[in-house]
Order: C-alpha cells, then sequence, then structure tokens
C-alpha cells in the first residue's frame, strides 16, 4: 500500500505532456510553465550557438509553427538543420521553449544492436 | 550454391526438424512410446545441428564480406576488423533472432543428450515445448524477418557498423544477455513439463536450479555489460537512464532472482511452491517483452526509433504462453494447495517471501513507468513522458530496503527463529554499521554518503559475521587456520556461501549507484589551447588538439593534462569522430571518452564538440567526477564468481531434504 502511495505520488510529477509544435502552441498559455516535451525539426539557419557563453539556440518547426528553443549546456554533436528533436523542459511565458534536455531523434536507417 | 541457398536451406530444414520434434515428441508424450522418444531426441539434436550450419553461413557471410546478403551489407563494411563483423551479425533485429534461437537449440540438444537426468514421462514433454519455442524463432527468422535475404541489385561495399557498436562491451554484451534468455526458456520448459505430468517439486527443483543460476548469473552480468558500455561509450556519463530497454533487461532480473529464492526455500523447507511456479512463468514471459521493446514495441529515445516487423508476433506468443501456462496453473490448483503449510514470518522462508514480494513490487514499479506512457496513449491519445525521477522516487528506495534487507535473512533461522539467537549479531552489525556512518560524517561525507554507508555496511558485517563464525567453528573443531577455514567453509556449502559473496557485490553495486547518483560533478567550458578549467579537485588543461584523417573517420584528438592539488597526475587524450559511413547518417559525430579511474573516482573527459578545423583549435570540454562507479564493476565481479560457486554445487538425488543451514 505504501509502494502504491508512493508510485502515485511521484508519477505525478515525473509526468510531462509529449506534444508536437503545433500542438504546443494550440494549447497556448494553458501550458506555460508546464514540463512538456516537444517534437520537431530543427528550422534551416535558425542554430545561434555561443561556444564561450555556451548559449544555444535554434527554432524547431512542425505542422508550419515555429518555436524558439533556449538551451545552457554543451551542443549536442548532432544538432544540424533539419533534424528531428525532442526537447524537454518549460514553456515559458514569453513563448520560447527553456529546454533542459535535447534529444536527437535518429532516422530510420539507423539500427544500432538495442 | 550460393551462402544465401545454403543457409536458407538450414533454416528450413531446421524449420522442418522443430515442427518434426513438435508432433512426435507430442504424441510420445501422450503414449509414452520409447521409440517416439529416441525419434525425438534424434529430431531436436538435428535441429540444433541444421540451426548451427545456418549460423555459421551467417558468419561465414560476415567475415568473407558477402554484400549480396542484405544483412552483410547493411551492418559491416570493407574497413571493420574481423572480430566486429561477428557482433554486426546481432546489429541486425533478425540476426539478433537467429543467434537468439540458436542457443535455445543447443540447450535443448544438451538435454536430449542428457536423457538419462529426466524420467522418460517427463522428457518429450519438455522437447515438446522446447521444440514448439524453436519453431516460433526459426517462424520469424524464415517468413518474418528473413536472414539470408538477397539485395535485389549487386552491392559492392556495406554501410558498414555503427561505431558505437564497435566496442568490446558490445560485442559481448548482447550474446551474454541471449545465453541468459534461452537458459531462462529450458528453465521455463521444464516447469511447465512438471506442471503437466505432475513431477514432485523435488525433482524438478533440482533439475531447474543450475539452469537458473546460469540464467540469473548470465542477465545480470549482461545488464551491467550493458551499463559498462552506456557509461563508456554513449557519451553522456551515466550508466543507467531508466530507459525502456533497460528497464526491460532489468525487470526479468528481479523476476529471476526472486525466483533463486523462492526455490531455495523450496529445496531447505519445501514451501513457497506456488510462488515460484508463477516466477519461472514470469521471468520467461519477461524475457520475451524484451525483443519486444527493442524491437521498437515501445519507444526508447535512448536507443534510436527503430521499428521492425517482429513485435506483433511476439506479443501475440507472450499472450498465447502466458494465457496456456497460467491456464494450467489453475488446471492443477488443487495438487498446488496440497502441502502448503503455513509459516512463521519471523523465520528465513518468512524473510525469504518478504524479499519476494519487494522483487516483484519493483518489477510492477519499473512494469508501470515503461508502459503506462504507451498505455495512456493507446486509450485517450494524449502523449506523456514518464522522467527518471519517478523510478529514483519510488524504485530507489525499495532498492535500499532490499539492500538492508539482505543483512537480515542470513540472521534467522528456516523454521523458526527466537529473537535472542539473532540479537547479537544484529546489534553487532547495526552498531558497526553506524561506527562507519559516524566516521564518514566526521570525515565530511554528505547525506547520502552516510545513509550509503548504514544501508550497505549492515548487511556487509552481518554477512562478514557469519562468515567468521562459521571459520572460527571449524578454527577451534578442526584446528584449520583461520584463512583456510574460511575457504573450507565456502567448499561445503557453495549455495549458501556463493550467495553471500553475490550479496557483497549487490552491496557494492548499490553503494556505487547510490554515491556517483548524488555526487558526480559537472563541468562544461569552451576553451583555447593553453586554457584550463576546474572540476572538483581536478585542473584540467587544453595542451593541444591533433587532426588526423584514416580509411573510416577523421580525427580529432585532444591532449589534456589533468593536476590535482597543483600536482600534475597524467595526460589523458579525449576524441571526437567524424566517421564517413556513420556520421552524415546519423548526423553526429563520435566521441571517445578519456577515462582516469581510481578506487575513488573516475575522471571523465569529453571532447565534446571541435570545428573539425585545423585554424580553429577551440574546443568545448565536458568533464565529470564520478565517484565510486568502479564499485559497481567490481561488484559485477562479486556477482560472477559467487554465482559460479553456486552453480559448482550439484543436488544428488538422495541430498534431497537434508537442511543445509
Amino acid at each position: 500500500m505504501a509502494v502504491g502511495l508512493l508510485v502515485y505520488a511521484s508519477l505525478g510529477s515525473a509526468v510531462s505532456y509529449y506534444l508536437t509544435v503545433s500542438e504546443l502552441l494550440d494549447k497556448g498559455s494553458e501550458l506555460y510553465g508546464e514540463r512538456v516535451r516537444v517534437a520537431g525539426k530543427v528550422a534551416n539557419n535558425s542554430i545561434e550557438w555561443d561556444a564561450d557563453t555556451l548559449e544555444l539556440g535554434f527554432v524547431i518547426t512542425e505542422g508550419g509553427e515555429d518555436l524558439l528553443v533556449v538551451y545552457e549546456g554543451a551542443r549536442p554533436s548532432g544538432l544540424k538543420e533539419d533534424s528531428n528533436v525532442l526537447v524537454e523542459g518549460e514553456y515559458r511565458s514569453d513563448n520560447t521553449f527553456q529546454a533542459s534536455t535535447i534529444i536527437l531523434k535518429c532516422p530510420s536507417k539507423y539500427e544500432p544492436e538495442e | 550454391m550460393g551462402t544465401a541457398e545454403i543457409g536458407q536451406g538450414a533454416i528450413i530444414l531446421a524449420f522442418l526438424a522443430a515442427i518434426v520434434s513438435v508432433v512426435v515428441a507430442g504424441i510420445g508424450a501422450y503414449t509414452s512410446s520409447r521409440r517416439l522418444i529416441s525419434i525425438t531426441r534424434i529430431s531436436v539434436i538435428s535441429i540444433a545441428a541444421f540451426y548451427s550450419l545456418a549460423l555459421a553461413t551467417a558468419v561465414f557471410a560476415f567475415l568473407t564480406r558477402d554484400y549480396s546478403l542484405r544483412i552483410v551489407s547493411a551492418h559491416v563494411d570493407s574497413n571493420l576488423p574481423a572480430s566486429y563483423a561477428l557482433s554486426a551479425l546481432y546489429a541486425d533485429k533478425a540476426g539478433s533472432m537467429l543467434l537468439w534461437g540458436w542457443l535455445i537449440s543447443l540447450f535443448s540438444a544438451l538435454i536430449a543428450f542428457r536423457k538419462h537426468e529426466y524420467d522418460n514421462s517427463i522428457l518429450p514433454h519438455m522437447l515438446c515445448i522446447l521444440a514448439a519455442i524453436q519453431v516460433f524463432f526459426l517462424a520469424m527468422v524464415t517468413f518474418v524477418g528473413n536472414v539470408f535475404e538477397q539485395n535485389p541489385t549487386p552491392v559492392t561495399e556495406g554501410i558498414g557498423l555503427n561505431p558505437w557498436l564497435q566496442n568490446i562491451a558490445m560485442l559481448v554484451h548482447p550474446p551474454v544477455l541471449y545465453i541468459s534468455f534461452a537458459a531462462v526458456s529450458v528453465v521455463f520448459a521444464m516447469i511447465i513439463a512438471s506442471l503437466i505430468t505432475r513431477t514432485p517439486d523435488d525433482q524438478w527443483v533440482r533439475w531447474v536450479r543450475r539452469w537458473t543460476l546460469f540464467g540469473w548469473c548470465t542477465l545480470g552480468i549482461g545488464n551491467l555489460i550493458g551499463m559498462w558500455w552506456s557509461y563508456n561509450e554513449l557519451g553522456w556519463g551515466g550508466y543507467w537512464a531508466w530507459d525502456p530497454v533497460e528497464n526491460a533487461g532489468l525487470m526479468p532480473w528481479f523476476l529471476i532472482t526472486a525466483f533463486i529464492h523462492s526455490i531455495s526455500v523450496q529445496r531447505q523447507r519445501n514451501r513457497l511452491r506456488r510462488w515460484s511456479l508463477v516466477l519461472a512463468i514470469f521471468t520467461f514471459e519477461f524475457t520475451l517483452l524484451i525483443p519486444f521493446i527493442t524491437h521498437g514495441g515501445i519507444e526508447s529515445p535512448l536507443h534510436g526509433f527503430i521499428h521492425s516487423y517482429f513485435p506483433p508476433y511476439i506479443l501475440a506468443a507472450i499472450l498465447i504462453t502466458l494465457a496456456g501456462s497460467l491456464g494450467l496453473l489453475y488446471i492443477r490448483r488443487k495438487d498446488l494447495q496440497r502441502d502448503e503449510r503455513s509459516f512463521s514470518l519471523v523465520s528465513r522462508e518468512g524473510a525469504f517471501l518478504a524479499t519476494n514480494i519487494i522483487l516483484v513490487l519493483l518489477t510492477v514499479v519499473v512494469l508501470i513507468g515503461t508502459v503506462l506512457p504507451r498505455i495512456v496513449e493507446l486509450f485517450s491519445g494524449t502523449r506523456i513522458a514518464i522522467d527518471r525521477s519517478f523510478y529514483d522516487r519510488v524504485a530507489g528506495p525499495i532498492m535500499l530496503v532490499l539492500v538492508f534487507f539482505m543483512g537480515v535473512c542470513p540472521l534467522l533461522g528456516w523454521a523458526k527463529t527466537s529473537w535472542k539467537s539473532a540479537k547479537s549479531s544484529f546489534l553487532f552489525s547495526l552498531l558497526a554499521a553506524l561506527l562507519v556512518a559516524v566516521v564518514v560524517l566526521i570525515v565530511g561525507g554528505g547525506k547520502w554518503y552516510v545513509i550509503s554507508a548504514i544501508v550497505c555496511c549492515f548487511p556487509f558485517f552481518v554477512i562478514l559475521l557469519e562468515w567468521f563464525r562459521g571459520a572460527r567453528a571449524r578454527h577451534q573443531g578442526r584446528k584449520e587456520n583461520y584463512f583456510r577455514a574460511s575457504l573450507a567453509l565456502l567448499d561445503s556449502n557453495r549455495p549458501k556461501y556463493g550467495g553471500f559473496l553475490v550479496h557483497i557485490g549487490i552491496i557494492l553495486i548499490a553503494l556505487g549507484i547510490v554515491v556517483s547518483s548524488f555526487y558526480s560533478v559537472e563541468k562544461v567550458s569552451t576553451l583555447d589551447i593553453g586554457q584550463s578549467m576546474k572540476v572538483g579537485d581536478y585542473d584540467l588543461t587544453y595542451d593541444e588538439l591533433l587532426l588526423k584523417q584514416d580509411n573510416v573517420k577523421i580525427s580529432t584528438i585532444a591532449t589534456i593534462s589533468m593536476s590535482k592539488q597543483g600536482r600534475l597526475i597524467g595526460e589523458v587524450y579525449p576524441e571526437n569522430n567524424y566517421w564517413f559511413y556513420y556520421s552524415p547518417i546519423l548526423n553526429e559525430t563520435f566521441r571517445e571518452v578519456a577515462v582516469r579511474t581510481t578506487p575513488a573516482e573516475d575522471v571523465f573527459v569529453y571532447l565534446w564538440w571541435t570545428s573539425f578545423d585545423q585554424q580553429d583549435k577551440s574546443a568545448t570540454i565536458i568533464a565529470m567526477v564520478n565517484p565510486l562507479v568502479v564499485w559497481i564493476w567490481a561488484g559485477g565481479g562479486f556477482l560472477l564468481l559467487g554465482g559460479a560457486i553456486a552453480f559448482s554445487h550439484q543436488d544428488k538425488r538422495e541430498s534431497q531434504h537434508k537442511d543445509r543451514r
């Protein structure tokens, strides 16, 4: 029973919505401050990377909608224009996305062992 | 006749032999005809022979780079060293199913060979079930995904193997896991056959014990090798991400661990039979869940978004075998109630029961985290993700309880224990653990150092004390010196002391995990040549960057000198490589981490980003200090050693009910 409670209590804070860019923008302000994962494609000429301050910014696009993503930390080496990414973090009230994690989706040709 | 035809032919013959085996074994089981049983044995052995031929053909195709085969051209190229050409076999989805099925065929043949071990009444049942499992695997690699599929147009060069997989750990990790899955299917076949034939418990427990230990040990080691690979190769500084694929390997390990404890109670006290049966069945089902998840049944961010055609079939196999097994349990429910006497909870069997419950809870928790997002999506259309804080918060504390509990079990005797006999050991170990915790606190260890010191030292001291007491008894009784007495003790009861060694391994692993999770330090900096950064107690200076090119990649190799408290302690050479074949496909360069390992901590240095330009040598360096990680791998050594020692003990027919305390 204690474990059940623990599961229930921990799920609440660990669950995040998993949306595409257009879905996120449709919901708009109701998601401000929420932890979400957003999937999209890196837009052309949008990557700005300052190696000294370790600030990264790029636009992800999906369904004709754009979202500016900002991230602090090392630039993921696979981050290129047109690559599919999954960003995890917080949607802020200035309509930008503060990412805490960037996951690069691999193309289907990629077949690792596991 | 080309390689493809030979391989294809061998696979089809193996498939036919498997079908013949199922039919003949089925009739043989029904009629108990000796003749049919002999035919079954021969046909089961012939499956393994044909299977081996098919596998040898595939390996030959890889080694000779026969690009007419899809499986070869998709995974290797001419520059790949021969040893990695082997790992390319299981880099392929169908190839990995081939390897797995082949191992099951070998183990089945082994059982058919050792016919005197098993009664004629049960042998055909076992072989029938094993052959049926093989029919499934063979159908997968023949009709669903053809291993020996030929490329429609001539191919002159292969794609090459993903650089991440060009690593010794990845050469070993998959086969070790497949060995364990195959061993688990043998255990499953034995259990189901025993249920059908109403074989007495003491017999099947004797049969499955060593197969179970073998499967348990290989599964644990296989998972640890996977962790080691993830830590050293993937370049994120961690070894466990609670990724669905990792969870898939962990869940059956929890269950098989519970099963081992359960049959141990059966051996000694003839209790917990129902637990054993259910655990064995679910361990098997969870090993099938692994390919379901890895082949894309559940999306897994860390391991890429790949899909194969197997998942629906695997899911069907899981549901069919699960329904069949549970149905059989239901039919045999009267037998299962027999002799199930109650027992005191304050006893070793009570403690083992509690262990089983904890392990099953852990499995349920991990399963919820793994499949919940998928289920929510199926039913509500909303996509959600569960991050690792869920597991850390729920599974973490349960695991700590379990580790602490490992100290309680040895204190309790079988049957009934009076608190008195256990009291002195309990108090002594607990006080010693608290003393260690106080020392840790005084030298400045943080909260989690203190907690893990108590949780891990308590069971550790209990084990040492038990061992010491046994040795002292021998020392006094037989005048052996303590060292000799300790070893003789180990030899006299290998299951028990092998188990102790395993528990020491688990304690080391737990300590490594807790401490490295809470006290890892990470620093990111972009440096120019000559600049330094500080991480933990270490100063790293970026001295030089070298550009190099060979047949397969452009390498950038940094020279970084490391010093601690002003004293130079060495140089490390992290790399960042652009692989001609893979980097464009993956949009990614591949890093080779440089590690400096000491018993206390690992210093990890990644050359995270460079411009690959002679003119601009600035580089982003990620450095981490991960304390006690090497204890995890050392714990793995104890796991293997203890498992092997327990395995080396063989139950004799006569000594079944002898109490082995």
